[in-house]
C-alpha cells in the first residue's frame, strides 16, 4: 500500500516478518499432525528429514529452484539469460522449471504450503498481494536499499508498484501497459479513421458503431466490460481508483454506469452479441476479435502485438486504451520474487538485480517480460529489435510513458478472485440476465467477502 | 432374415462411430492446418496439408523433444498399471469373498473415500509427501497405487467377483483349498475381465492425469505428456495451436494402441462348462 | 474415525472381551478372517498412511480460515462460520448446486445407455470388432486433453460444426456452447460422448454371463427381447450397479471437461459452474481453503446420502451369483 501509511493487507505480514519462527511452527504443526494420522511407523522417516542447517560457507555450492510461467520462447531466453549468471557464479547453480499459465498458480500455493517454495519466482501484480501479503516472499528492502539490488535506474514508480506494506516484495520485470489492437487492414479498407491515444470512451463507442454500420456482421470493438483494468483504467481517467488499501475506492454508482456505459454501446451497434463477446473474454490470443476477424479493436496488453500478428494476415496497430493517459501507469508486466525461505537469500537477490539489470542478460531476454526496467538496458534492448511489432510495442511505450500517471499500490488480497467475480457479473449484464444496477449491487456483496 | 439383421448392425454401428469419431478427426484434420489457417478455418479439412506441425511439435520444448515426456508418461503409466492391478486384486478378493470381522465397515470406508472431490486433498497430501521426503520424485505418483488407494478399481473387481458363482469356490473348498489357494487357483484367473479393465483404465487415467503429475514432477525433463501438451499454450502470449494438436494426435496413439492390444483380452468370458448353472 | 478403528485388525483374531455370538468359530472361520485382514493389509496401510490424513485434515480445515499460503500460526478456528455461510449468504453455492443437479439427472442417465447400448451391438464376436471397439473408446481417450477445448468449441461456436449440419435442414442453430441456456447442455454432450468407461466394464461383464444361460433360453423359446430382459439384464446387474454408483460419483465430481470447456470460467453466466469448479474457485483462486473444504465435505455427506440409496435399494434388483450377503 502507500509506504507511508501502512495498510491492513501489509500488517499480518509485518507482524509475521518479525517472527522469524513462523515457518519453523508451521513445519512443526504439520509434523505433529502427520505423525498424529501416521502412528508410529512414520515416526522415524519424519525424523529422518529434519531441517537441514543454513549453509555458512560464502564459497559453498548453492542451488537456487527458479519457476517462472510462459512459453518456449521465454524458456529459451530465460535460460539461456540464466546461464549466463552460473557462468560468472560457478558456485551456484540454478534448477529452472517452468510450465504454462493454466497450472501455474495453483503449483505454487501448493507446493509453497507444503514448504517448498521455489528460492526464486515470477508472479503478476494479481498474485503479488496474495503471495507477499500472506508473507510467502522474501523481503527485497535491505537489498533494494544497499545497491545489492539497484533500482536506481528504473522508473520510480515501476519499483513502488512491487512494493507492498512499506516492503519491496518483488521487483518488476520490466514494464508493460495496456493497450488496444486494432485491425489496420479492416478499418483504412473501410475509409475509417485509426483510434488515438486520448480518445474518449463516448468518442471510440460512436466511431466503434461507425464500424460496424460500414460492414455487417463486423464489429466496431470488443465489449470490455468484464475487463478489470478496462474498468481501472476507466475509473483513473476521471480521477477515481480501483482500490484504497485493501479496500474497493470507487461506489455502486460507478459501476453501475460501467456497465450502463457498455450496454448502451452495445444498443448502439458497438460492440457484438453476448456470444461473441464471449468467446473472446479469456484473453487468449487466438480467440481475440481482431484475430478471428469478427471486430476492428481488442482490448490487450502492449507486448501482446508481436504475438497477435503472428495469428492472423490483417496488419495490426495499436494505441492505448480509451480515456485520458493519465490513467495510465508504469505497470509490471511480472515480477521477480524470492521466497521467504530461501536458504541463500543473498543469492536470490543478486540473481534477479542480475536479471533486471545486466546489459547481456537484458538483451538476452529482450522485450519478452515487458520492456526492461532499467533505462540503460531498455535503450540497449530496444535498439536491438528486429521484429517489426515489437519495434512498434516498443514506440507505443515510449510514446505514452511521458503520459503516465502516478502509479497506484498493487492491488490487495482477494483481487484474483474479484477479477473473477468482476467477469461473471459482468456477462449477467451483456447476456441481458440483470439489470447494471442489480449486477452492481451483487458485485459489492461478492466483493465485501472477497476482500476481507 | 439373420443377415439383413447383421447388415443393419453395421450400419447403425457405423452411423454412431461416424458421430462419435467427428471430433477426433477434425483434431487431426486441424493437426494438419497452418497457424493462419487454425485460427480462420474452423472446418474439419485444412485447405493446404501442414505436415510440419509434427516436426515442429516433437522438439518444441527447448532442451527436451517429446521421445523424453512420452518415456516419462510410459514408466509412470506402466509402474501404476502393475501397483494398480497387483493391490486392487488382493482388497478386492477380501471383501468380495472373506468373511472377516469389521468387513462391512471397512467397505463402506473404501466407498467414503471415493466421495471427496479431490482439489481440497491435494494441499494435505503434498504436506504429507514432503514430510515423507517424496516431492520432487515418481513417488508420490506410484507408491499409493500399490497401497490400492484407488478405490474405484476396488470396487470394480468386487462387483466383478460377486458375479462369479460361488459354487466355484465350494468345489475348490471340498478339495481342501483354503482363502490363499482359492484366490490364487479359482478368483484370480477368473477375475481376469477385470483385470484387464483395471489395466486399461490404470493406463489411460494416468496417461491422461493432469495435476497430480503438475505438482509432483520437479522439472521440465521429468515431465509428462499432459503436462508438455500444456506448454505449447500460454495466456500471457506464445500461443502454438498446430503442433500442439499434432503432439495431442501422437499423445493418443499409445493409449489407442494399449487398449487395441488389450481389450481383446476381454472377451474371454467364464467358462461354466462343468458347473451344473 | 480411522484411528479408532486402527487397532482392529489385531483385535479380530483375538475376540474382545464380552463374547458375542461368533465367540465359537470353527477353525476355517478363524483362518478365513485372518486371511481375509491379510489381503486386505496394503489398503488398510494406505488407508492410515496416505488416505486417512488428507480426508481428515480437510474436514479440520472447513471449520478454520485456511487460506493455504498464510503460516500457521494464523489458523483460526471458525467453528462453523464456513457451513452457515455456504448455506445463508453464499451467492454461487444454489446456483451451483441448480447446475450439478441438472448436469448429473440428465448426462449420468444418458451416459449409462449409451454405453450399455454400444457394449450390446459391441458384444458379438466378429473379426474388426476389436477395432470398433477402440474406436468407440477414442473419445474417452482424449480425457481431459487441451484438445478438446478447441474442438468443442470448433463444433458448438455460432459458426461451428454443428451448425453448419444444422442448415442442412434449415435450421438456424443457436451460439450454443456461448448461450447460457444451453453451454451446459455441450457438456452433457461431452459427458456422454466419452462413453468408452462404462461401456468397457459393462462389455467385460457382458463376457460374464454364462452361454449356457443363452442357450437354455433359445431352447425354451425366448425371444432376444426377453432374453435381454430376463437374462442380460439380472446377470449383468451388478456390473450396472457398479456403473450407476460410479458413474453418479463422476458425474457429480466432474471437472475437467467443465474446467477445459469454459477455460476455468464456469460461464457464460455460471452456466456450466459445477460444484467442484466452485470448490477449485475457492480454493485456489480466492485461497478460501478452510470455505473450499467446507465445500467439500457438504458434498461428500450429499454424495453420500445418494450412495446409501443406492446400496439400500441394489438389494432389490442387483443379482449376485455368490448369494449376495452384504
Amino acid at each position: 500500500m502507500h509506504p507511508a501509511t501502512p495498510a491492513p493487507a501489509g500488517t499480518p505480514a509485518q507482524h509475521h516478518g518479525s517472527l522469524p519462527a513462523g515457518g519453523w511452527n508451521r513445519r512443526h504443526l504439520l509434523r505433529t499432525l502427520a505423525g498424529a494420522a501416521l502412528a508410529v511407523p512414520a515416526a522415524g522417516l519424519l525424523a529422518a528429514c529434519g531441517d537441514d542447517e543454513p549453509a555458512t560457507d560464502p564459497n559453498a555450492p548453492v542451488n537456487i529452484s527458479f519457476f517462472w510461467w510462459g512459453g518456449e520462447s521465454r524458456a529459451k531466453l530465460t535460460e539461456q539469460a540464466l546461464k549466463l549468471y552460473t557462468a560468472k557464479n560457478p558456485r551456484v547453480t540454478i534448477t529452472p522449471t517452468w510450465q504454462a499459465f493454466t497450472g501455474y498458480y495453483d503449483k505454487l500455493a501448493t507446493i509453497a504450503a507444503g514448504g517448498n517454495a521455489p528460492d526464486i519466482f515470477q508472479l503478476d501484480d494479481n498474485g503479488l498481494a496474495e503471495y507477499a501479503g500472506r508473507n510467502v516472499t522474501l523481503d527485497l528492502s535491505k537489498y533494494t536499499g544497499n545497491g545489492k539490488i539497484d533500482v536506481s535506474k528504473h522508473p520510480e514508480s515501476l519499483t513502488k508498484y512491487g512494493q507492498l506494506g512499506g516492503k519491496q516484495v518483488a521487483i518488476a520485470t520490466g514494464e508493460n501497459t495496456p493497450a488496444i489492437v486494432y485491425d489496420k487492414t479492416a478499418l483504412t479498407a473501410l475509409g475509417l479513421e485509426l483510434p488515438q491515444i486520448g480518445w474518449t470512451y463516448e468518442q471510440t463507442i460512436t466511431w466503434a458503431a461507425g464500424v460496424s454500420a460500414k460492414k455487417p456482421g463486423y464489429y466496431g470493438m470488443m465489449d470490455p466490460s468484464s475487463d478489470y483494468k478496462a474498468l481501472w483504467l476507466w475509473l483513473r481517467s476521471q480521477g477515481k481508483e480501483f482500490y484504497d488499501g485493501p479496500k474497493l475506492a470507487f461506489t455502486e454508482a460507478d459501476l453501475t454506469g460501467w456497465f450502463k456505459l457498455w450496454v448502451d454501446a452495445r444498443a448502439k451497434g458497438a460492440t457484438p452479441p453476448a456470444d461473441i463477446v464471449h468467446e473472446a473474454v479469456d484473453g487468449s490470443v487466438t480467440k481475440q476479435l481482431v484475430v478471428t476477424g469478427k471486430a476492428a479493436v481488442s482490448f490487450m496488453w502492449s507486448n501482446q502485438l508481436s504475438e497477435m500478428q503472428k495469428a492472423t494476415k490483417a496488419d495490426l496497430g495499436m494505441t492505448a486504451y480509451p480515456g485520458d493517459p493519465k490513467g495510465q501507469w508504469a505497470r509490471a508486466s511480472t515480477y521477480w520474487a524470492g521466497s521467504r525461505t530461501t536458504k541463500s537469500p543473498d543469492v536470490v537477490a543478486d540473481i534477479i538485480n542480475f536479471l533486471v539489470n545486466d546489459v547481456e542478460a537484458g538483451k538476452v531476454l529482450g522485450v519478452d517480460r515487458g520492456l526492461p526496467n532499467n533505462l540503460d538496458v531498455r535503450k540497449a534492448v530496444s535498439d536491438g529489435l528486429t521484429d517489426q511489432k515489437m519495434k512498434d510495442t516498443v514506440a507505443f511505450e515510449n510514446e505514452i510513458t511521458p503520459k503516465f500517471g502516478p502509479a497506484p499500490a498493487p492491488p490487495p488480497k482477494g483481487h484474483s478472485g474479484l477479477r473473477n467475480t468482476l467477469r461473471d457479473i459482468a456477462e449477467t449484464v451483456t447476456y441481458a440476465k440483470q439489470t447494471p444496477e442489480a449486477a452492481a449491487k451483487q458485485f459489492f456483496t461478492e466483493a465485501a467477502a472477497k476482500l476481507a | 432374415m439373420t443377415r439383413a439383421r447383421s447388415l443393419s448392425r453395421v450400419a447403425m454401428l457405423l452411423l454412431v462411430l461416424a458421430v462419435v469419431l467427428y471430433p477426433l478427426v477434425w483434431v487431426l484434420g486441424s493437426a494438419l492446418k497452418s497457424p493462419t489457417e487454425i485460427t480462420s478455418n474452423q472446418g474439419i479439412w485444412p485447405q493446404d496439408v501442414t505436415w510440419s506441425n509434427f516436426t515442429v511439435g516433437w522438439s518444441y520444448i527447448p532442451g527436451v523433444s517429446f521421445s523424453r515426456f512420452f518415456w516419462n508418461s510410459f514408466l509412470i503409466a506402466g509402474a501404476s498399471v502393475l501397483a494398480n492391478c497387483v493391490s486392487c486384486l488382493l482388497t478386492a478378493y477380501a471383501f468380495a469373498r472373506l468373511k472377516f470381522f469389521g468387513r462391512k465397515g471397512w467397505f463402506a470406508l473404501m466407498i467414503v473415500t471415493l466421495l471427496l472431490p479431490g482439489h481440497v486433498l491435494i494441499i494435505p497430501q503434498y504436506v504429507l509427501f514432503h514430510e515423507f521426503g517424496w516431492v520432487d520424485t515418481p513417488l508420490p505418483l506410484i507408491v499409493p497405487k500399490l497401497l490400492a488407494t484407488e478405490a474405484f478399481f476396488v470396487f470394480l473387481m468386487v462387483q466383478f467377483m460377486r458375479g462369479i458363482p460361488r459354487e466355484l469356490d465350494d468345489a475348490a473348498k471340498i478339495d481342501g483349498s483354503g482363502p490363499y489357494r482359492i484366490f490364487w487357483h479359482v478368483i484370480a484367473p477368473l477375475a481376469r475381465p477385470a483385470l484387464i479393465t483395471t489395466a486399461i483404465f490404470s493406463f489411460i487415467w494416468t496417461w491422461n492425469d493432469f495435476f497430480a503429475q503438475l505438482v509432483y514432477l520437479p522439472s521440465v525433463p521429468s515431465y509428462t505428456v499432459p503436462i508438455a501438451l500444456r506448454l505449447f499454450v500460454d495466456s500471457s502470449g506464445q500461443t502454438s495451436l498446430g503442433p500442439m494438436l499434432a503432439m495431442s494426435v501422437l499423445s493418443l496413439l499409445p493409449v489407442f494402441l494399449f487398449f487395441l492390444a488389450f481389450q481383446r483380452f476381454l472377451v474371454q468370458g467364464i467358462s461354466t462348462s462343468g458347473l451344473k448353472g | 474415525m480411522v484411528l479408532a478403528t486402527a487397532t482392529r485388525p489385531q483385535a479380530a483374531s483375538t475376540p474382545p472381551a464380552p463374547p458375542r455370538r461368533r465367540s465359537r468359530r470353527s477353525p476355517g472361520r478363524r483362518q478365513e478372517g485372518l486371511a481375509g485382514y491379510v489381503f486386505l493389509s496394503p489398503w488398510l496401510i494406505g488407508l492410515m498412511a496416505v488416505t486417512a490424513f488428507p480426508v481428515l485434515f480437510s474436514l479440520y480445515l472447513s471449520f478454520t480460515n485456511y487460506d493455504i499460503l498464510s503460516s500457521w500460526d494464523m489458523l483460526e478456528w471458525v467453528g462453523t462460520a464456513n457451513y452457515e455461510k455456504i448455506f445463508t449468504t453464499d451467492p454461487i453455492f444454489w446456483k451451483s448446486v441448480r447446475v450439478t443437479l441438472t448436469y448429473a439427472l440428465i448426462a449420468i442417465p444418458l451416459k449409462l445407455t449409451a454405453s450399455l447400448g454400444v457394449a450390446l451391438l459391441l458384444n458379438r464376436e466378429r473379426r474388426g470388432i476389436g477395432l470398433f471397439r477402440s474406436a468407440f473408446y477414442l473419445p474417452s481417450l482424449l480425457g481431459g486433453s487441451v484438445a478438446l477445448a478447441l474442438v468443442w468449441v470448433a463444433i458448438f461456436n455460432g459458426e461451428g460444426s454443428f451448425n453448419s449440419f444444422l442448415s442442412l435442414f434449415g435450421i438456424q442453430g443457436e451460439p450454443w456452447i456461448n448461450d447460457p441456456d444451453w453451454a451446459l447442455g455441450t457438456l452433457m454432450v461431452l459427458s456422454v460422448w466419452q462413453f468408452g468407461g462404462p461401456m468397457v466394464i459393462f462389455l467385460a461383464g457382458l463376457k460374464q454371463v454364462p452361454t449356457e444361460l443363452y442357450e437354455a433360453a433359445s431352447v425354451d423359446g425366448a425371444s432376444r427381447v426377453r432374453q435381454f430382459f430376463h437374462v442380460t439384464l439380472p446377470m449383468l446387474s451388478p456390473v450396472i450397479f457398479f456403473n450407476l454408483v460410479l458413474e453418479t460419483i463422476h458425474g457429480f465430481q466432474g471437472f475437467t471437461s467443465a474446467y477445459v470447456i469454459s477455460n476455468g470460467s464456469g460461464g457464460p453466466v455460471y452456466s456450466t459452474k459445477i460444484y467442484t469448479l466452485m470448490i477449485y474457485d475457492k480454493g485456489f483462486t480466492d485461497f478460501q481453503m478452510g470455505y473450499a473444504s467446507a465445500l467439500a465435505w457438504i458434498f461428500l455427506i450429499a454424495i453420500g446420502l445418494i450412495t446409501v440409496v443406492f446400496f439400500s435399494t441394489g438389494r432389490f434388483w442387483v443379482h449376485y451369483s455368490d448369494g449376495g450377503d452384504s
